[in-house]
């Protein structure tokens, strides 16, 4: 489903070229947990911002379900963003003074579904994310993992087929990027493809597969042989 | 994205910031008040005006001495104490007689006079006319009667006085058979009336005593111009054709070729209240500019914060570009903004300006002692709705789509 090659970015600023990412190609398919690691500066952000429509290639080919990057207008790539992508940023990312409900109605406002469908779709994703209870509460009065919880519910409520979670634990402690690693696992196993960006080497673990990235190229590709489940080591800790 | 999403995106941002956006609406608010009042105030000067224009009567014109040079403008004469000697009681004459339009004409002379009552004195006008002023005119007889064409032409010293010497003077008595002293002269009061005309504190046209005209040109003047012809036509519809004749009379009898040259000027109702409507349309204009100024000004500050507000959203905008949000929907969310905020500010400004504009009224009714009545053309009102809208619209366009033209992720790396 997703398609890279020869990919490469170069950022121009003030005559100044700084290539991000030079040549890479890769192959993702459906229901694959992939974690793109790297120390920062690799240009595994710029990847996963490519990879999610956030940003064009300067050359390379890339391609979402069948679809060239090159062949689609900006409003054709927002639309299978909100349709067929979810993020998970690092810092979370949510409206301040709009509630868990209204931060992961977000992303239907502009898909044009009628307000019943859309407040069913709402409430079930919050519910997946287990935050029923805090449906009305605001950003500031939630933790920094439940926070990240209604972000991952938000990249969720479009049913989207793959979501992309750049390195979602980073700002919390090791119990809550546990839980938010468990979800991502959990979705993973629902049939939702997750593309996951770290630079540490414990999280990469909890996917199926892992892409090194150093200086724009690819050191490895290969499958974990010992995956992490972080839902047992959840359960080990309580 | 749905409108009424956006509406309700738009609206909960300005009440995020509470503050903000009441000190950014400000402008608007005070520049569409400045519109409302000054129209409003404007508006109600004119009525007032007019109304009192209306009392000169419908078929009535005044012929004064001196011209007006250009085509349209203000007469060069000062109303009354002119020293032109071009207008006599001959042309009247002639006019009465050749104009076929012109039902009556009445000469009238003013001069300053000094009343003397038993000691009791006042300072104001003599009017010397003839006895077909009150026929004219049609004056509201107080009490005895106007004086007669026998008393003019026998140069009898009989006076009519006006409503406010008789109160100021006489208080309640009868005057009819008292003396009254004239500068210095001696005259029989036979009446009392009451002028109808402009109600105006700097001008009383019932603070006045009426003398045949005889007496006053030759007695008290010593002149054998006059001041003002009266021209009355036939019929209110005859009026313009009544001028019109007046005109080549005049310009017959005082040789004037070019109407250019004329030493006369002919006022009507019509011709005062046109003149008046055009400093009044002048000066609307003029105050118009002023308040949209402070419009203009009002929406650059407007766009000012919401170009602050842009810079501070930067990661929101960058966040729903991520989850789909496309160009034209953060366009419009900004842009509704903006409409919004201008939109309740014109609002606030009307309400503000009708409050304005009905004590405005008041307190120029009370300072200036006039029957005031409040005047709010609903057009302005609408106008002020729509520019307010307008506005919004013209400097919300620049901060919007510095929104919209955000990269996603350079929006979403800004910190």
């Amino acid at each position: 489903m997703i398609e890279v090659r020869n990919l490469e970015k170069v950022y121009k600023n003030d005559a100044v070229e700084t290539p991000a990412l030079n040549g890479v190609s890769f192959k993702i398919k459906q229901g694959e947990f992939v974690a793109i690691m790297g120390p920062s500066g690799s240009g595994k952000s710029t990847l996963m911002h490519i990879m999610g429509f956030l940003d064009r290639p300067t050359s390379g080919v890339y391609r979402f379900e069948g679809k060239s990057i090159d062949e689609l207008t900006d409003d054709e790539l927002a639309r299978i963003r909100n349709k067929r992508m979810g993020f998970v940023f690092q810092s979370f990312n949510l409206l301040p003074r709009t509630t868990v409900f209204d931060n992961v109605r977000l992303p239907l406002i502009y898909s044009g579904f009628k307000k019943e469908e859309e407040e069913e779709r709402v409430k079930k994703a919050i519910e997946e994310v287990g935050l029923s209870h805090r449906i009305n509460f605001y950003p500031n009065q939630l933790s920094g993992g439940e926070q990240q919880r209604v972000a991952i519910a938000r990249a969720l409520v479009n049913n989207p087929s793959v979501i992309f979670a750049d390195d979602p634990s980073r700002n919390l402690d090791s119990k809550s990027g546990k839980v938010i690693m468990a979800l991502l696992q959990e979705l993973n196993d629902r049939g939702h493809t997750v593309v996951l960006v770290t630079h540490e080497r414990y999280t990469s673990e909890h996917a199926k597969r892992i892409i090194r990235l150093a200086d724009g190229k690819i050191v490895s590709d290969e499958d974990v042989r010992q995956r992490r489940f972080a839902k047992d080591e959840k359960e080990l800790i309580k | 994205m749905k409108f009424s999403d956006s509406l309700k995106t738009a609206i909960g941002a300005l009440k995020t910031n509470k503050t903000r956006s009441f000190l950014a609406m400000l402008g608007i608010v005070i520049g569409i008040a400045a519109v409302i009042v000054m129209l409003s105030l404007g508006q109600g000067v004119q009525n007032v005006v007019l109304s009192q224009i209306e009392t000169m009567g419908h078929n009535i014109a005044f012929i004064l001495p001196g011209g007006t040079k250009q085509e349209k403008g203000l007469p060069q004469f000062s109303l009354g104490m002119t020293q032109i000697k071009t207008l006599k009681t001959s042309d009247a004459k002639a006019l009465k007689k050749e104009a076929f339009y012109i039902k009556e004409t009445t000469p009238l002379v003013f001069g300053p006079a000094i009343l003397d009552y038993k000691g009791k004195q006042r300072k104001c006008d003599f009017v010397g006319t003839l006895s077909n002023f009150q026929e004219v005119r049609g004056n509201k007889i107080l009490e005895g009667r106007f004086f007669a064409l026998e008393e003019e032409k026998s140069m009898q010293k009989v006076a009519v006085i006006g409503k406010t010497v008789k109160e100021k003077l006489f208080g309640s008595e009868k005057v009819v058979g008292e003396t009254l002293k004239i500068n210095r002269r001696t005259f029989r009061i036979i009446g009392a009336i009451e002028v109808e005309g402009m109600k105006d504190p700097m001008f009383d046209p019932n603070d006045r005593v009426f003398i045949p005209l005889s007496v006053a040109q030759k007695q008290m003047l010593g002149i054998d111009y006059l001041n003002v012809i009266l021209i009355q036509a036939k019929s209110a519809n005859t009026l313009d054709i009544a001028v019109q004749e007046a005109e080549s009379i005049l310009r017959q009898r005082h040789r004037i070729k070019n109407q250019t040259e004329d030493d006369f000027t002919i006022l009507s109702q019509e011709y005062v209240a046109s003149t008046f409507n055009l400093i009044g349309g002048i000066l609307t204009v003029f105050l118009s500019c002023v308040a949209a100024i402070s419009l203009v000004v009002g929406g650059i500050g407007i766009m000012n914060i919401m170009l602050v507000s842009v810079t501070e959203r930067t990661r929101e905008i960058g966040l729903r570009k991520a989850v789909g949000a496309r160009k034209k929907d953060i366009l419009l969310q900004f842009l509704l903004e903006t409409i919004s905020l201008t939109t309740l500010g014109g609002i606030t400004g009307i309400l503000l300006g009708v409050l304005g504009s009905y004590l405005g009224g008041i307190v120029i009714g009370k300072v200036l002692d006039l029957e005031w009545q409040f005047t709010l053309s609903l057009i302005s009102i609408v106008l002020a709705f729509g520019v307010a809208t307008l506005i919004g619209l013209i400097f919300g366009i620049y901060p919007a789509k510095k929104a919209a033209e955000l990269s996603p992720i350079e929006a979403l790396r800004y910190e």
